[in-house]
């Protein structure tokens, strides 16, 4: 039973790390998952929020339209439409910071997959409880704690600011 | 003895336990403000959008953080010093007990006027009866006059033991072929529990503590009426 349990946990364990680093799942999460080899020793492009301008554009080659923008930004800015100023930025950063800063959805999948396994967990420990352990001792019986409880009174255990301190002795209840 | 759901320590019994108790809240405080601050620090951290990569030293914040651990350490060193020393204070005992750590069970002695020596087995739960405390309880108590000063000389016949009383703030080792010393006063009458506190086998958790503290007029007699039974 425990041998065919631990071979569940394992599966449903590689599984998710089988799910987690698939692509199709990072990409499903908004994750960039275009990274293939990089030449490091290359100035690279990077989308960071501390570093607004990187060390080169995003667009290397540009084509024949987008040179003829590159030329027109030379000249006084006042001159161009906001969809030009746009493909500008484009041009030169691939992410806004609104992009940027955007997040994924993966911490909803976390976030599930915890609460499935704490259930799990709950079934496991009820199962335990139900089928595995015996009776607590004959002390846990309501009658024995009141007897119990009374003679701590009485004992005065605690008398201090435990237990004694909260029964009113004159009255004989609990302040 | 421990209510269910405890935390903190018991009520102090003897002097000895309340400075023990007033040093560690003292000690808990400086604990709680370097953790809250450290924990605030860390979500400041984590949660500012300001960001420097240029960032190399600093020689105040160094300074600062060098002499106020330093600082704290001393706050926190000074009194825990001061019941170190406390403890070990010369207090001329009314009484000595000597307490023997068995494989599984306490024996005492007093020796000191007569001879009286008892084994002391923990009750087993199905003998218990209604309203006593499971694994607590002992058929016959170590009994001791409240208010005087009492040494207690403890030590072993097989394995290691500890002889441990919570409420009056003793701990000390059973060690065979070693007699340990400890003192100790009780400030009001009642009956204090502990447990054995070193790792002695299948029943270690089975063979319990408990020091009945009376008017001297009590022990006395109970002295006597133990002398004529055992």
């Amino acid at each position: 039973m425990l041998a065919s349990q631990a071979a569940v946990r394992g599966l449903q364990r590689s599984l998710w790390r089988a799910l987690s680093t698939a692509r199709c799942v990072q990409a499903a999460h908004g994750k960039d998952v275009s990274a293939d080899v990089l030449d490091c020793s290359q100035p690279q492009y990077c989308n960071r929020p501390d570093t607004p301008l990187p060390d080169i554009p995003f667009v290397r080659n540009l084509t024949a339209d987008q040179m003829k923008l590159k030329e027109k930004e030379k000249g006084p800015w006042t001159k161009l439409t906001m969809e030009e100023k746009l493909a500008l930025y484009r041009l030169s950063h691939e992410l806004t910071y609104a992009e940027m800063r955007k997040g994924t959805n993966e911490w909803k999948t976390v976030v599930g997959v915890i609460l499935y396994f704490m259930g799990f967990t709950g079934l496991v420990v009820w199962w335990q409880r139900v089928y595995v352990y015996g009776d607590v001792p004959q002390t846990f019986s309501e009658d024995w704690v009141e007897k119990q409880t009374k003679r701590m009174l009485d004992m005065r255990t605690n008398p201090i600011q435990g237990i004694s301190t909260h029964w009113d002795y004159d009255k004989k209840q609990w302040k | 003895m421990a209510t269910p759901l405890q935390l903190g320590f018991q009520d102090a019994a003897s002097p000895g336990m309340e400075e023990l108790v007033h040093f560690h809240d003292h000690a808990l405080m400086v604990v709680y403000l370097i953790s809250s601050f450290v924990l605030y620090i860390i979500v400041t951290l984590v949660m500012t959008k300001l960001t420097n990569k240029h960032a190399h030293d600093s020689q105040e914040i160094e300074i600062i953080w060098t002499i106020l651990p330093a600082i704290i350490l001393i706050v926190v060193a000074l009194p825990s010093l001061r019941i170190l020393y406390l403890m070990d204070e010369i207090n001329n005992p009314h009484l000595t007990v000597k307490a023997f750590g068995h494989q599984w069970y306490w024996s005492y002695e007093y020796t000191d006027y007569d001879d009286l020596a008892f084994d002391s087995y923990m009750t087993p739960t199905q003998d218990l009866i209604p309203g006593q405390f499971r694994l607590l309880e002992v058929d016959h108590r170590m009994v001791i006059p409240t208010e005087s000063p009492i040494r207690v000389l403890i030590t072993a016949e097989d394995v290691l033991h500890s002889w441990a009383v919570p409420a009056l703030g003793i701990k000390m080792d059973a060690v065979p072929g070693r007699l340990n010393q400890t003192t100790f006063m009780t400030s009001r009458p009642g009956i204090y529990y502990g447990q054995c506190s070193e790792i002695c086998g299948a029943n270690h958790s089975f063979m319990p503590i408990a020091v009945e503290a009376v008017p001297l007029t009590h022990f006395e007699d109970w002295s006597t009426s133990m002398q004529q039974t055992v």
